[in-house]
């Protein structure tokens, strides 16, 4: 009995222990207990045999190893193939070395891929990091607010001006959406002709993502002159006004003469001083060169459907720039958004946000932080405050000499804001389609504006290439207010109410409860 | 790796060591040997004494010699070992360690009397 559990309790022991040594474990415990009869030394030998299980069997399952090596070698099946555990040894050296370099070449393969090979970054740049990085940012797709933000501090930051993390975009900043809000503004309506060739969609924005990287360029003198020359040629090309552009063309080719431009080898840095260079003539906050470290295709891209998803996505994650839609206190609607975005995309949801404030005794729009976007959208959001389609702006486009008409569409059934007092709350950042939905109300009367005078840019912009890297964003078109005849280009747009941006919202609601109690 | 293991030796495999410097036994008569000479304080187990065997079998300082009858224990066939002179140089040398070591306690008057 005994003996069967002692044959029991060695099979605690590793396999290759049992097979070498449990016979004679088990005939151990057999003599033993032949041995040493009676109570006291069958406890004792059992208290051995406890004591002894304690300590070896955890010992023989660290020696495994060994044991697993040798126990094949003590016990050889004659004739009967089987399977050894050859473990005795080290690898050889040069196994080892071999093994080595294969590890290392394959590790650094991934990199060296994913770095050189000329298409392939763009894509896991864009992966990594959706929103365009600096060198991208000339065919940067509008963004939501924050985004905006950043690459407003980036733009800053990279001209040589200084501007705060809370001031999103200062006067004499090109942003890149402005390129294509406003190459957007040209598309705007349906008496346009299609655009041409030139002229690129928003959509057309992240095609860059797959374009080869050249790494920096180092800029040579002839270099300069070609890009200077570009700049020159599309200025007097396109430039909404002939004769600034004649100023500017000739500013450009004295700074170069006098010797202005050599220091210059950056590309981007180059680009900076161009720009400056024009604005000191024109003072046009829209002009600007841009440079891209990514090469830029011969012919601008056609937007693709990825292009289009993207976009979608991009909105639908923001909720379309959206970003308050509440009813404040004395049934106040006040809505908050970044950008006036392509109605295509967003319709939906700018019917939703004015359904939802339906009911409100006045509107505040918070364009505080807008800077711009689709002029289509604007004139759907000012659709809202009318009974009858009406009149908001001309857009004059030099290049086409055409004048599109900017309307608000009928007016939406249901809609009860139509005489509703509304506010649009400016800031100095307030850029572009933003001015233009503040100017167009103001002008119409139609709207109280409340905060600071605009950042004041009126002109649209389409891009052109000058050469692999460079980019010019020219404006080529001037809005004409049916009734001020005239725009908001380097004026910004005066508020009614001149109050801080961050005490507009505080007098807006007071002006509106003011209003409505003496009504 | 399997060197280590016996360095320094362990107490269980000197005393293996020491019980086959007469003559050659069966893991039984070693255990009885090694319990009989340190007066019944080592009792090695089966596990202890066969992974000792194992160990000092594979440094060859033990083999393994012929199977044979043990006439004490009946007619049962068990495998008996012997001290290669390598396992007896080694059961020396610890030995020696030991002496050296049992000088210095005298010396410093840990261990009182004369030799054992």
């Amino acid at each position: 009995m005994s003996e069967k559990i002692y044959a029991w309790l060695l099979r605690l022991y590793p396999p290759q222990f049992r097979e070498a040594y449990g016979a004679e474990a088990l005939q151990l415990f057999r003599d033993r207990a032949r041995d040493e009869k009676g109570f006291l030394p069958s406890l004792r030998l059992w208290l051995d045999l406890v004591a002894d299980l304690a300590i070896s069997v955890p010992g023989e399952y660290r020696s495994v190893q060994p044991a697993l090596i040798r126990t094949p070698a003590l016990r050889p099946l004659d004739g009967l193939p089987s399977f050894y555990v050859q473990e005795s040894e080290l690898p050889r050296l040069g196994a080892l070395l071999f093994g080595g370099m294969v590890s290392l070449v394959a590790l650094c393969a991934v990199p060296v891929l994913i770095s050189d090979v000329g298409n392939y970054r763009p894509l896991v740049t864009s992966v990594a990091q959706p929103q365009p990085t600096a060198h991208e940012r000339p065919s940067a797709f509008r963004r939501s607010a924050p985004q905006a933000r950043n690459d407003v501090k980036e733009q800053t930051s990279a001209s040589g001006q200084s501007a705060t993390a809370a001031s999103p975009l200062r006067p004499g900043d090109v942003r890149p959406s402005d390129f294509q809000s406003n190459s957007l503004a040209l598309l705007g309506g349906s008496r346009i002709p299609q655009p041409q060739a030139h002229q690129t969609k928003p959509q057309d924005a992240t095609s860059t993502n797959v374009r080869a990287v050249d790494g920096d360029v180092k800029l040579d003198a002839a270099q300069r002159q070609r890009v200077i020359n570009g700049a020159i040629a599309n200025l007097k090309q396109y430039y909404v006004y002939p004769g600034v552009a004649q100023k500017m063309a000739d500013a450009l080719l004295a700074h170069e003469k006098s010797g202005d431009d050599d220091a210059e080898t950056d590309g981007e840095a180059f680009a900076d001083l161009l720009t400056r260079q024009m604005r000191d003539v024109s003072h046009d906050r829209h002009l600007g060169v841009v440079y891209s470290r990514v090469k830029t295709p011969e012919r601008p891209p056609v937007p693709t459907p990825e292009d289009l998803a993207r976009y979608r996505k991009d909105m639908a994650q923001n909720n379309c720039t959206f970003e308050k839609i509440e009813i404040l206190p004395r049934n106040l609607g006040y809505l908050k958004f970044n950008e006036f975005p392509d109605p295509p995309v967003c319709r939906p949801t700018v019917v939703a946000a004015m359904n939802r404030l339906r009911h409100v005794d006045a509107i505040i729009f918070d364009l505080r932080d807008n800077h711009g976007g689709s002029p289509r959208m604007v004139a759907l959001i000012a659709t809202y405050l009318f009974d009858h389609p009406t009149h908001l702006n001309d857009m004059y486009n030099r290049r086409e000499n055409t004048t599109e008409q900017s309307w608000t569409l009928p007016p939406v059934p249901g809609n009860n804001l139509v005489d509703k007092p509304a506010y649009v709350l400016t800031s100095a950042s307030t850029f572009s389609g933003a001015e233009e939905f503040g100017y167009d109300l103001k002008m119409l009367k139609r709207a109280t504006l409340v905060g600071e005078t605009t950042a004041g840019g009126a002109h649209p912009v389409s891009r052109h290439r000058i050469n692999d890297h460079f980019m010019i964003g020219v404006p080529d078109a001037r809005p004409i207010n049916p009734i001020s005849k005239t725009n908001w280009e380097g004026t910004g747009v005066e508020p009614d109410v001149k109050v801080k941006a961050a005490d507009a919202l505080e007098t807006a609601e007071k002006l509106a409860e003011t209003k409505l109690q003496k009504k | 790796m399997p060197k280590r293991k016996l360095d320094p030796l362990p107490s269980a495999a000197f005393q293996i060591l020491l019980s086959l410097a007469d003559e050659d036994l069966h893991g039984y008569g070693i255990m009885r040997h090694v319990a009989e000479q340190t007066d019944g304080r080592m009792r090695l187990g089966p596990g202890t004494l066969y992974s000792s065997i194992q160990t000092l079998l594979e440094e060859k300082f033990i083999e393994e010699v012929d199977l044979r009858d043990d006439i004490k224990l009946g007619q049962e066939r068990r495998r008996y070992y012997r001290l290669t002179s390598a396992g007896r140089k080694l059961a020396r040398s610890e030995a020696e360690r030991l002496a050296d070591l049992l000088r210095v306690a005298r010396t410093k008057k840990i261990l009182r009397g004369d030799y054992v």
